[in-house]
């Protein structure tokens, strides 16, 4: 079944360019929140139960909940307006790519492949015009970055009792990024590109665990503590400016100087993300859950120059949210049943390094997941709308639609004899 | 599992990744202060600056040019052939074979008119005693070229029409060589003996004449034409074909027409009349700062005469030794080297000139490349004949100048 949809994962892996926002200049751009979709329907940065009745895709210590083994992708659609500007910037990528195998609902294993951060963005400055003894000069810049970090990750689950699990991952991160700086000057573009790599690790320790089982209601909490193993140090390759006479975006023979020279400057402990979140879950015995979540992440970097336009950098986020979930049945005769419906609402606050500035962010997300055929095959979508904003400063209205597709299959199932 | 539902939810899913995989970016406006990557100008005034002679330069003109013409005289024409035919790639070693039999060797130069206009005679001279080098294109001019190592007339000719058809007729002067001259081509001592000659006027004459040089773009280039018998033994000879070699290598050694008092007050530059001039652009010890890259750094001349003029170019190089600024001078050789690295071709635009030397000016920001000043010559697209004078230093409104525009990251 998994080689089946080769093509579906093909898909998934085509877009990685998220819409651009004026925040992710600074520095090495937001970093995510959520990652898979169950978790984006209920606003949640999952730890909580999002995806299956006490399993969410993004806290492994919640995987061996699973009865079945899963390939999951999602993939989102994000429209930010900013400020007063009539047009709209649209973007589109991969959130999360997962595989996670349950075993004998005790232990779990999973590997995935998601986004850190996002350092998409594109700026333009007005004209400005003057004239050098007689000759017209018009010009105005255009800054654009791209790219961010990614985390390939791997985890596992283990119990503790019968009502505690843990679940430990460790996210190796990577990836590279580029960001461009040109002057056009009468219609001549002036370009400078740096190229930057990045390499770290991450390593996670997740909770889940019963607090309170009555017969109406389950109380369950969870827990995650994120510490950086390997601060992402990286390389960054700068180029020359050079005259792009034949604006195609890139040096070659037809540009001026003939040869540039590129500087290679190593820089270390330029991104160390650490947090500590929690989160409490309230299920009734109507399928219906109504949690909360609390997060506080910090960037413990010493070094920030891996700069941007915006001479500065996000230091740290907090954020608080909760919402509602009421799961589907897998097996029920209605479809209307089979429906998992989520709501959420969060507020995120970022915090910046060196001008101790504040961009607040909130959301309201709506989602649903549809279960399909008998291997637990989940169809979950999430709509999310809300803003971002700079006290006196830009202001960005968000919008995000997000799919996902997680598909079952039955692994060490043990077989009977012919 | 129900394949059908199964089959309809991944066409959905299909059909939903498709329609969202556009995206559109809109830049975000930003303000211009504190924003990395700036733009910055300098002006350098020129502080020196003359006009020079030095023997003309004809290698490089569409023309070769007999007789006289606005007090210039055109004295002789130096033409060298290639040593491998146009066909064939026939070497001339190649007429040493005993089975091969040169009847005459045929020179052609094309007139530049299509009808004849003179009876004036031509005559042709070679090289026998040269060696491997007569003449040099870029060098050989009225003052170091000894016409006496030519040897005695060999050929004489004038100018004869060729009918190519019913409307248009060409003229060509065509001399005719005894086979004797392909013999001390082929000298097999010497496989690569000197091909070149040397053409004259038999007579003075106040006329001019253009014929197509070897430089032409469009037109017919001097050719020498063999023809030749091939044996295939002792008794079956072959039909006469011919080999043809055109010219790789020509110039006319002319004596230039007198100078004016324009022509050494200003900054004049001219082919035939050998004017050229330098300027020294005060740069003090500026420094383009590092990374940087210069948009233009034009050296502004204005023209003399108000007049219209054909499109006319002058190349410029900066010197690679100092200048001497105090009065026009006539040399015997060029004195002034200059850097072929920084060459620069600029069109005269509406009487302004405005040379972009902005890659020296980059070495001279960097400290890489010393100022000696910057040289100036009419391009050989030019007219040779065509004097253009630009304004100097003493003029208070039209004076040369340096404007550099850079940008830094």
């Amino acid at each position: 079944m998994f080689f089946r949809n080769r093509t579906i994962i093909s898909l998934l892996l085509l877009g990685v360019l998220n819409a651009q926002s004026v925040f992710n200049a600074y520095g090495l751009g937001l970093s995510k929140s959520t990652h898979h979709t169950a978790s984006a329907g209920a606003g949640s940065i999952g730890l909580v139960p999002t995806f299956h009745p006490g399993v969410s895709f993004d806290n492994p210590a919640t995987w061996p909940g699973l009865q079945f083994t899963y390939v999951s992708g999602s993939y989102s659609n994000r429209s930010i307006e900013i400020g007063s500007q009539e047009s709209s910037n649209y973007g589109n990528g991969f959130d999360k790519i997962q595989f996670v195998i349950p075993i004998q609902n005790r232990f779990a294993i999973g590997l995935s492949l998601k986004p850190v951060n996002d350092n998409n963005a594109y700026f333009k400055t007005d004209s400005t015009r003057m004239s050098f003894h007689g000759r017209d000069l018009t010009f105005n810049k255009e800054f654009r970055s791209g790219g961010g970090i990614l985390a390939g990750s791997f985890g596992f689950a283990i119990p503790m009792n019968d009502r505690m699990g843990l679940g430990l991952s460790f996210d190796k991160l990577f990836g590279s990024s580029r960001d461009e700086e040109s002057l056009i000057l009468n219609s001549v573009h002036y370009r400078l590109f740096n190229i930057k790599t990045y390499s770290g690790s991450v390593f996670n320790i997740n909770f889940a665990g019963k607090f309170y089982d009555a017969k109406n209601v389950m109380v369950t909490g969870y827990a995650r503590i994120s510490m950086t193993r390997e601060p992402v140090s990286g390389t960054q390759y700068q180029f020359d400016l050079f005259e792009d006479i034949n604006d195609n975006y890139s040096f070659d023979t037809d540009d001026y100087p003939a040869t540039i020279d590129v500087d290679t400057i190593k820089v270390s402990n330029i991104y160390a993300p650490s947090s500590f979140s929690f989160g409490l879950n309230a299920g009734f015995n109507n399928d219906l859950n109504i949690f909360g979540e609390f997060q506080l992440w910090n960037d413990q970097a010493t070094n920030g120059k891996y700069t941007s336009i915006y001479k500065d950098q996000i230091g740290s986020k907090s954020h608080v949210g909760g919402g509602l979930v009421k799961f589907g049945k897998m097996g029920a005769r209605s479809w209307q049943d089979r429906i998992t419906m989520r709501f959420g609402i969060f507020k995120e606050s970022y915090l910046l390094k060196n001008s101790g500035r504040k961009i607040n962010e909130n959301g309201i997300t709506v989602g649903f997941g549809f279960k399909f055929a008998a291997t637990g095959n989940q169809l979950d979508v999430a709509y999310r709308t809300g803003a971002r904003f700079m006290t006196n400063d830009y202001k960005e209205s968000i919008q995000e639609f997000t799919i996902g597709l997680s598909l079952g299959d039955i692994w060490f199932l043990r077989r009977r004899a012919k | 599992m129900n394949i059908n539902i199964l089959n309809t939810t991944l066409g959905v899913c299909l059909v939903g990744l498709l329609a969202l995989s556009a995206c559109e970016e809109a830049a975000i406006p930003v303000g211009v202060d504190n924003t990395p990557i700036t733009l910055d100008t300098i002006s350098f005034p020129v502080v020196k600056a003359i006009a020079y002679q030095s023997p003309p330069e004809m290698g490089k003109t569409e023309y070769l040019y007999f007789g006289k013409q606005d007090g210039f005289d055109f004295q002789y024409n130096l033409i060298k052939f290639d040593s491998t035919s146009v066909t064939a790639n026939t070497p001339f070693s190649y007429f040493n074979d005993s089975l091969v039999v040169v009847d005459s060797l045929r020179l052609s130069l094309r007139f530049d008119k299509d009808s004849i206009t003179s009876d004036a005679e031509f005559q042709l001279r070679y090289f026998p005693s040269g060696g491997d080098s007569v003449f040099n294109e870029l060098e050989s001019n009225y003052l170091n070229f000894n016409q006496a190592i030519a040897s005695e007339i060999i050929s004489t000719a004038q100018m004869e029409a060729d009918s190519i058809d019913t409307n248009k007729t060409e003229v060509y002067l065509n001399f005719t060589l005894d086979s004797s001259i392909v013999n001390a081509f082929r000298d097999t001592s010497v496989l690569e003996y000197n091909r070149s000659f040397l053409v004259e006027l038999a007579n003075e004459s106040s006329e001019s004449f253009y014929f197509h040089s070897t430089d032409i773009q469009a037109g017919i280039k001097p050719e020498l034409t063999v023809f030749y018998r091939q044996f295939l033994s002792d008794t079956v000879v072959l039909d006469t074909t011919s080999r043809s070699y055109l010219a790789v290598a020509d110039i006319s050694i002319i004596t230039p027409a007198p100078i004016s008092f324009e022509d050494s007050t200003t900054l004049s530059v001219s082919i035939a009349k050998g004017l050229k001039s330098i300027v020294f652009v005060d740069m003090g010890d500026w420094t383009l700062p590092s990374k940087s890259i210069v948009s233009s750094a034009q050296i502004i001349f204005n023209r003399v005469e108000s007049d219209s003029i054909a499109q006319f170019k002058v190349i410029s190089h900066p010197m690679t030794s100092e200048g001497v600024y105090e009065r026009f001078t006539s040399f015997m050789d060029d004195p002034y080297d200059e850097d072929l690295n920084f060459f620069v071709s600029t069109a005269l635009i509406d009487n302004v000139l405005k040379i972009n030397h902005r890659k020296a000016a980059t070495e001279i920001g960097h400290k890489n490349f010393t100022n000696f000043g910057f040289k100036l010559q009419s391009s050989f697209n030019n007219d040779p004949f065509t004097t253009v004078q630009f304004y100097g230093i003493n003029n208070t409104d039209y004076y040369p100048v340096m404007r550099v525009i850079y940008v830094l990251p």
